[in-house]
């Protein structure tokens, strides 16, 4: 955890350019600890660049990347057992089984066998996978594969959370549950950032940053961003997909 | 460096191959494939050459020359009647060489060595031959030369070819060390290069890169898995060799093991390093026939390095293999330790160096800026 009223996650006036394109463009922005945030816009707004950024994979052209208090990616080394990454590729071994998968993340973070064991068990549980213990990844439906490598970032047990679009191409019953499980962590203790282009998630967060173009339109709770719309268009705007729309004045964004 | 992290990835890349059966079986099947097909196909001792004998004088002498003849496996000697014409058996009877011995051979013959070599007199063999492939008529001729020396009146003259390391060196014999390193470099090259490649595309790379792996941990973790799949190999290739081909080795196995350990360490690193040139998996198989047409052809492997144009030469030595040919051979055939063949066992080295210190530089950069 980091220390007393010092954000998890922190950028400072972020800059990330790609060629000519700004893929993130000057943001700033702080996640206090036990806080739920949702990196809410639509695909290519700079969400996954952002939070690479973060944890350290890509380097930034410009401000300034901390997470728990650490300049990323020059300070990685000091934080890299405390942070949790859930890319949004599926990220999981396919010619490994679900329990070799989380065997390996386990190993890697310096945990021996029997505690790998022991978490294997209580994440299996809750990502209900525990049938499938000896499957291949491979072998596994999409939404399979999406919890398991949901509980590959969850092993270690780590402070903080990105999670890059976890909940991409599931049903709406499984988001609900990933939901569920993030609101879980958070409870627990835990510090997640997590992005996502289905506008009507930003519900479910504590605190919402609204991405366009790289930058953050808008910041604050979901009641807050509707008060914005609302005093904004002189009516109530109860639809996320519409706060979204006003507050950043496009027709972005996927239901 | 901590050692369980090295552990861990050799062993998550050991458990990856051994769930892959179509891999596993191809990395096992494949020493032992190219083992025979090349052991059978270059092993250059020609056999059971179809050869007939008609022998005209039938005395002591042109006995022995037979005996002599029989013993020899490059021929198989059929006795024809006299009488027989050469030139028919060969067309029409299947023959490839007819050894013919005239009439009064064995009288010219004593008549020679009675009247010194003032004379013209000597005994005279006909040999009719089938031209079309020179390496058959050149083995006949050998063999029937050798049957002649060992008649040698006034002792007899020894022609057995001898190498310099005392042993009689055949082609398969200095031919296994150099499939061992192909096979070697093959496996550990391009399943590294695919796994690598794997790893980016599915997006476990930046997982295993944002975690407390380091670099090198993570190039030393595909070493040591590949470093125990490059020993298997080699005992699969050194069995099949023994065991088929009655390969002679004459040097220490262990050197030659860790030689192609050696070379295994280097492979994995230039397949970590072309790794780098390729973003998806149909890239990563581009670069096969890169590596492997070059090793199979300049490495000399199937003819010696002095045997390619010399405008080319020069690239042979850009050849990991050919480096590797060069130790395995000075270890296995001529049974010296490896560093007494300096430039095959500094050129691995270098390559081990090179390619470790290169792909490492290549992999944080990848890691850094992969998007």
């Amino acid at each position: 955890m980091s220390e007393r009223g010092e954000p998890v996650f922190a950028a400072a006036s972020l800059v990330k350019t790609f060629g000519a394109l700004r893929a993130v463009d000057g943001l700033s922005m702080a996640i206090a600890p036990g806080e739920i945030y949702g990196l809410v816009g639509p695909s290519g707004s700079g969400k996954t660049t952002l939070i690479r950024m973060l944890c350290g994979l890509t380097t930034p052209t410009g401000g300034e990347a901390r997470l728990l208090g650490h300049a990323m990616p020059r300070e990685r080394r000091a934080v890299e057992d405390r942070f949790g990454y859930m890319p949004q590729e599926r990220a999981v071994y396919r010619d490994l089984s679900v329990r070799e998968n989380l065997l390996f993340f386990g190993q890697i973070y310096g945990m021996d066998r029997r505690r790998i064991s022991a978490r294997t068990g209580e994440l299996l549980a809750m990502m209900s996978l525990a049938d499938h213990v000896t499957q291949r990844a491979d072998r596994l439906s999409g939404g399979e594969k999406q919890r398991l490598s949901l509980a590959c970032t969850l092993i270690h047990e780590a402070d903080a959370l990105l999670l890059d679009e976890p909940t991409i191409g599931l049903d709406p019953a499984l988001r609900a549950e990933f939901w569920d499980h993030f609101r879980g962590l958070c409870d627990r203790g835990r510090t997640i950032l997590v992005s996502t282009h289905y506008l009507h998630e930003a519900d479910r967060c504590l605190r919402v940053g609204l991405m366009q173009r790289g930058r953050l339109a808008a910041e604050g709770t979901p009641r807050e961003l509707r008060d914005v719309a609302a005093d904004r268009v002189g009516r109530s705007v109860p639809d996320m997909e519409d706060v979204f729309l006003v507050l950043t004045g496009s027709r972005g964004g996927e239901r | 460096m901590k050692l369980h992290r090295i552990a861990a990835v050799a062993e998550r890349v050991l458990r990856q191959l051994w769930h892959d059966r179509r891999v596993l079986a191809f990395m096992l099947l494949l020493p032992a494939l190219a083992m025979i097909l090349f052991g059978y196909s270059f092993s250059g001792d020609i056999k059971g050459v179809r050869v007939a004998f008609v022998d005209e004088d039938r005395t002591d002498l042109t006995a022995s020359i037979l005996e002599s003849l029989e013993k020899d496996d490059a021929l198989a000697i059929r006795i024809m009647a006299p009488g027989q014409d050469p030139e028919s058996l060969l067309l029409d009877g299947g023959y490839q060489a007819v050894i013919r011995i005239p009439p009064k051979f064995t009288s010219l013959y004593y008549a020679h060595f009675a009247m010194g070599v003032a004379t013209s007199a000597q005994g005279r063999i006909d040999l009719a031959l089938d031209e079309s492939d020179p390496q058959i008529a050149a083995a006949v001729q050998k063999s029937l030369a050798d049957a002649l020396m060992d008649l040698g009146e006034g002792g007899p003259v020894d022609v057995q070819v001898r190498d310099l390391y005392g042993v009689e060196v055949r082609f398969i014999d200095s031919f296994a060390p150099a499939i061992m390193g192909m096979v070697v470099a093959m496996i550990s090259t391009v399943l590294t290069l695919l796994s690598i490649v794997r790893e980016k595309v599915d997006g476990t790379f930046a997982r295993v890169w944002v975690s407390p792996v380091r670099r090198a941990e993570f190039i030393l973790g595909y070493v040591l898995a590949f470093g125990l799949v490059a020993l298997v190999q080699s005992v699969v290739v050194l069995t099949i060799g023994t065991f088929v081909f009655h390969i002679v080795v004459n040097g220490s196995i262990l050197w030659a093991f860790l030689c192609v350990i050696l070379f295994a360490v280097g492979s994995v690193g230039l397949g970590t390093l072309l790794s780098a040139l390729a973003q998806t998996e149909s890239q990563a198989i581009v670069f096969f026939p890169l590596v492997m047409l070059p090793s199979v052809l300049l490495s000399g492997m199937m003819w010696p390095v002095q045997a390619i144009p010399a405008i080319l030469r020069p690239l042979s030595y850009l050849v990991p293999l050919t480096y590797s040919n060069r130790v395995l051979r000075a270890v296995m055939v001529k049974g010296l330790a490896p560093w007494q063949e300096p430039l095959g066992f500094g050129g691995i080295l270098a390559f081990v160096v090179l390619t470790v210190v290169a792909a490492s530089l290549v992999l944080r950069q990848r890691g850094r800026s992969a998007e």
